[in-house]
């Protein structure tokens, strides 16, 4: 059993080791937690996510940019790897999900994988479908998982046309659904134009816009 | 004054009568308005030319024939593309890098003369350098070619991304091979295409700021960039067109070290003001810089007088001003935006 001296320090570790883009450090010291019998939930939402939000704010401050970012993520995933099968989920909280991925016509998706890693850390589940993904996809994918939220990204001017395509096929298909968009073309104005609930101006906003876009849609 | 007389006056730093217009990449726009399909504009280099040759006369535009898409490198080096089909596809996209493994960075083979878009850019060249109207200022360019985008390209943005913290030696040595197979394409271009009425070419999307940090860009971008540059002028050509694409605020001061020639053509994005690329650049021609997407999206209103504003500051530039939008003119802009786009610079681009 870990004392609570040992507790804060792995979690400060796993928080640095994200922050520092340690794969290795994320990984062992997950494996310590295991060990010691510490909370699996406890060192992700602590540990692992908080670093991400501070690589976020890092990045929101350009003190971090795309690179940094990346690698952070990958030791992110190394120690969620270790630690997600033992996560004990309580049956009382229902954890957000959201589907992801880039429209058709459009292979660029390092956006949407900061988004989708940022949302990772914040405790979501993610349907990530791709990149270049087929419009219908997104509909069913929303059906199949009952997610909260379907976003889009689209880096082109012409891909972007996709996005009040697939808005109207989600809406068709279920009115409550709430959407959000984001990438280099777009804007807020863009956006409501488009029919879409939220849009975010970069990766590190995405999950803050979600949940205002949540509250504010009563959902 | 005609097209071509307004670009060389500001060549030869005069003040023409007028602002030119010179949309950049505005090949696949052409295609679309010629009723053809976007593919033309990267397989059928006699379409793309003609295309693109009947756009301007029609709108009244300087003409300097344009072809190429932004992740060229990958077909040429060995990888796959897909051309642009579909309803929401722009330009070729990547299907798979030729650098799958680190190694293959070591046993990177050049591409020859007949490898994937070259057939068509040099048929297409050809074809351009038949003839020079009275609205073509430049019948052909020629890229300095640049390491990192060409890095970027053949690896994978997010990986390459990557080695810059990870493997910086493995990053340079692959941008140091480019550089150099650039600088060898250079030469043989030059030696086929002359100087007369070549203008240089140059462009960064995945060195900008919403990617990388200012000194990765010192680090890892500005030595390959300049010395394609400093390969074009030994070799003759006088003035470069530079595309410094998206977000480059903070990585200014360093662009502003190369040499784009005397003088050189500085294109930004809506991302940078006009006057803070005239500040960096005193002795250029500045070019740009109307957000694409408002011609996409907007209403002929609303494109009307965003290109308004943007003229308005343009003229303000001692330096010399082109109008452009701020990266490619977008294919499938609805065709009444463009002439909106266009009649605002008609109305307010007159010099007193």
């Amino acid at each position: 059993m870990a004392t609570e001296e040992e507790i804060q320090k792995l979690l400060k570790g796993l928080h640095d080791a994200v922050v520092n883009m340690d794969e290795v450090a994320a990984q062992e010291l997950s494996q310590v937690v295991l060990e010691k019998d510490v909370s699996a939930y406890l060192a992700v939402t602590q540990g692992l996510a908080s670093g991400m939000n501070t690589v976020g704010d890092l990045y929101a401050r350009q003190e971090y940019f795309v690179p940094e970012v990346l690698l952070c993520s990958d030791a992110l995933c190394a120690g969620l790897e270790v630690l997600r099968p033992h996560i004990k989920v309580s049956g009382v909280e229902k954890k957000r999900q959201i589907v992801i991925g880039t429209v058709e016509g459009d292979i660029h998706d390092i956006g949407k994988n900061l988004v989708k890693i940022m949302f990772e850390a914040a405790g979501w589940t993610v349907h990530d479908l791709g990149r270049d993904v087929q419009l219908h996809r997104f509909v069913e994918e929303q059906a199949k998982t009952g997610s909260d939220v379907v976003a889009l990204s689209a880096l082109m001017t012409t891909s972007m046309m996709a996005m009040p395509k697939v808005i109207e096929m989600l809406r068709a298909e279920n009115s409550d659904v709430a959407v959000m968009v984001g990438g280099a073309p777009l804007s807020r104005d863009i956006a409501r134009s488009y029919g879409a609930d939220g849009y975010a101006d970069n990766a590190g906003e995405a999950v803050h816009e979600a949940v205002k876009m949540l509250e504010k849609l009563n959902r | 004054m005609t097209e071509r007389e307004r670009i060389e006056a500001l060549l030869n730093r005069k003040k023409p009568d007028r602002i030119p217009i010179w949309p950049f990449a505005a090949h696949g726009f052409a295609v679309i308005y010629d009723n053809l399909s976007l593919a033309d504009a990267y397989t059928n280099p006699e379409a793309c030319y003609h295309a693109q040759r009947r756009m301007c006369r029609d709108f009244g535009w300087v003409f300097i024939p344009w072809i190429g898409y932004a992740s060229m490198g990958a077909w040429e080096f060995g990888g796959d593309i897909r051309l642009p089909s579909g309803e929401y596809d722009q330009a070729p996209m990547v299907t798979r890098y030729p650098i799958e493994k680190d190694d293959d960075v070591y046993n990177l083979k050049w591409p020859g003369p007949d490898s994937g878009f070259f057939p068509v850019a040099r048929k297409f060249a050809e074809l351009a350098r038949k003839e020079r109207l009275d609205n073509e200022p430049f019948n052909a360019s020629i890229s300095s070619g640049a390491g990192f985008g060409l890095a970027c390209n053949i690896v994978g943005l997010d990986r390459f991304l990557k080695w810059l913290i990870k493997k910086p030696g493995l990053a340079h040595y692959l941008i140091n091979t480019l550089s150099e197979w650039g600088l060898e394409r250079l030469s043989q271009q030059a030696k086929s295409l002359g100087t007369d009425g070549v203008l240089g070419f140059s462009g960064g999307a995945t060195s900008s700021n919403y990617l990388i940090s200012p000194r990765q860009f010192e680090e890892f971008v500005l030595p390959s960039l300049k010395s394609g540059e400093k390969e074009l002028r030994a070799l003759g050509y006088r003035t470069t067109y530079v595309h410094i694409c998206g977000e480059h605020n903070a990585n200014l001061p360093y662009w502003s070290q190369i040499d784009f020639g005397d003088p050189g053509i500085i294109g930004v994005g809506h991302e940078v003001k006009l006057k803070t690329a005239a500040k960096y650049f005193p002795n250029d021609i500045i070019l740009g810089n109307l957000e694409p997407a408002i011609v996409q999206t907007g209403t002929p209103e609303e494109v009307y007088e965003a290109t308004r504003e943007v003229v308005e500051e343009g003229k303000q530039l001692s330096n010399g001003y082109i109008f452009s939008t701020g990266c490619d003119l977008p294919p499938r802009a609805p065709v009444e935006n463009v002439r909106m786009m266009t009649k605002a610079v008609n109305d307010f681009g007159w010099y007193e």
